[in-house]
């Protein structure tokens, strides 16, 4: 009996934090537009900014959201980029001769150690991105993409949203079409050349009832009154205060690290020797900027983990 | 949406878009800039690919008849993605421009990249996709008349837009991985990438031998029962 009060003690509070917008249950459940102004801003300075520190900032912080969502699944992606880290790390002191440490000479050309580690840092900011962006890939359903694109252009929204309905519908038409005509007897699949043309024959079925049918969809769309309102979105991403919080805090973030970008305190030559430029204050501020601002999406599920615990611990 | 009411500055957008803008801010981001900005660059493409299909789709009756075969046309590439080793989107592309028009052309390649890109990954490599696929359609919008006449010129076409593709693709992995546009690098890139070359162009002789008379019949219908 105490058990189910303790439970709905705790979903009370719950309830309450929603209700008054100071709760985030998690980074993947904020307002989509947040999400992708996050993103967008840890990869634009990633692949901006070249700098080792800033490089492996992204990759640890990537590859603990990744791995903090997925837990310890995936085996085979951490091993697929295992092995292009390596390959884009040998790329470059095989092709660029740059650099002046020659570390040895191979077929007459020098191998360079500005070049290797040029190679390794340049494949970490690769390898760093692709982890972001398989987890962008995993938050960022089609859904709320639409609802991102939908605001900068509801035509082109519903051409995508269109053509992601029209896929799952092709296939069973196909099925149905392909049953069918397999039933009439027009072909085989054992013999090779009737069963490629009869492929060939249910795709042009298909793509001319999909023409079609597009055209009755239209039709009747416009019947509705499309495009008299505002597209509406089922899933309903409301705009909270925690939304705005993370936003502006991403903002401020990406603006801080980007004036220090811009004013050359976060550059590095690789050639033709290793210069890293002063930090100097605003240096020190915009990398630290940037490291608050990767370690954000943790941060935030560490926080929501921890309080969980917490409310479940009480009393 | 924004709607651009004067014919003349339509058309005005139609060439100029993709023929100046979206290569000089490629060129620009590529070449005077040392650091890599393909963020702006993707977002810039993205962004005149909206213009330039504004400025063809104006808001009229046949507007979502249109809007829906491109949808359908985008459908059918994103569904031809999965085909092993043949990639029909460029010859689909291709066909659709042939009888839409460039500015629908250009929309199926850009929205298919955008569309299959949400199975195989999103990345910046998106916007390059988006722009090397957009403009195979849209060149083979301007060429409509010469390629739909003669059969060999529009298979030749397929197969040098194939190898297009890839080089183009390739000038972006390059400029990825290394920070000023390095030759060598490129011409490795090439080399490696050569099997997929190989595979683009020959999918889209493929395809356009075997779907163009056919789609063009279909789509020929479709435009004339419903006026598209």
């Amino acid at each position: 009996m105490t058990f189910f009060v303790k439970v709905l003690q705790i979903q009370s509070i719950v309830h309450c934090l929603i209700y008054i917008d100071l709760l985030i249950l998690s980074f993947s459940s904020l307002n989509p537009a947040v999400i992708t102004v996050w993103f967008l801003s840890v990869s634009a300075i990633a692949m901006f900014c070249n700098h080792p520190v800033i490089t492996i900032l992204t990759l640890t912080g990537a590859v603990l959201f990744y791995l903090i969502r997925n837990k310890n699944g995936h085996l085979r992606s951490h091993l697929f980029f295992l092995v292009l880290f390596l390959i884009l790390s040998i790329a470059n002191p095989i092709v660029s001769h740059n650099g002046a440490t020659v570390l040895f000479v191979m077929n007459n050309n020098p191998v360079t150690l500005e070049s290797l580690l040029y190679g390794i840092n340049s494949s970490a900011m690769i390898v760093g991105v692709l982890y972001l962006l398989r987890s962008f890939t995993q938050i960022m359903t089609s859904e709320k993409l639409l609802y991102v694109t939908g605001r900068l252009s509801p035509k082109l929204s519903m051409i995508l949203s269109m053509a992601i309905r029209f896929v799952p519908l092709f296939s069973k038409q196909g099925q149905k079409v392909n049953d069918t005509q397999k039933v009439l007897g027009l072909y085989k699949d054992d013999n090779f050349i009737d069963d490629i043309k009869g492929h060939i024959r249910v795709f042009s079925i298909v793509s001319t009832w999909g023409l079609e049918n597009g055209i009755i969809t239209a039709d009747s769309m416009e019947a509705r009154g499309y495009g008299t309102g505002r597209r509406t979105q089922m899933t309903r991403f409301g705009f909270t205060f925690s939304d705005g919080a993370v936003l502006a805090a991403s903002l401020v973030l990406t603006a801080l690290c980007a004036a220090a970008v811009a004013a050359g305190k976060i550059s590095f030559n690789f050639y033709p020797r290793l210069i890293s430029s002063e930090f100097g204050f605003m240096g020190i501020v915009g990398s630290a900027a940037y490291a608050l601002l990767v370690f954000m999406p943790l941060l935030i599920e560490t926080e929501v983990k921890l309080r969980w615990n917490y409310l479940m611990s009480k009393d | 949406m924004i709607l651009i009411q004067s014919p003349k500055v339509r058309s005005f957008i139609r060439f100029v878009v993709p023929f100046v803008v979206i290569p000089l801010i490629v060129l620009w981001g590529a070449v005077v800039f040392d650091r890599k900005k393909h963020i702006i660059i993707s977002l810039a493409v993205a962004f005149f690919a909206l213009l330039l299909f504004a400025s063809g789709f104006e808001r009229k009756s046949t507007g979502s008849r249109r809007l829906v075969i491109v949808a359908v046309m985008t459908a059918l590439c994103f569904a031809g993605r999965f085909i092993p080793f043949l990639k029909p989107i460029a010859a689909l592309t291709i066909i659709t421009a042939l009888y839409l028009g460039g500015e629908a052309g250009f929309l199926v390649g850009a929205l298919s990249a955008v569309l299959s890109n949400f199975y195989f990954g999103q990345g910046p490599w998106t916007a390059f996709q988006m722009l090397a696929w957009g403009m195979i359609g849209f060149i083979a919008g301007i060429l409509a008349e010469p390629l739909k006449r003669n059969r060999w010129l529009l298979l030749i076409y397929g197969a040098v837009s194939g190898v297009a593709y890839s080089m183009i693709m390739d000038i972006w992995t390059v400029m990825w991985y290394a920070e000023k546009f390095n030759f060598t690098l490129y011409k490795g890139a090439l080399i490696t990438a050569l099997p997929y070359t190989l595979s683009y162009a020959c999918s889209n002789v493929i395809f356009l031998f075997a779907l163009a008379p056919s789609f063009g019949k279909k789509l020929g219908r479709i435009k004339k029962k419903y006026g598209v």
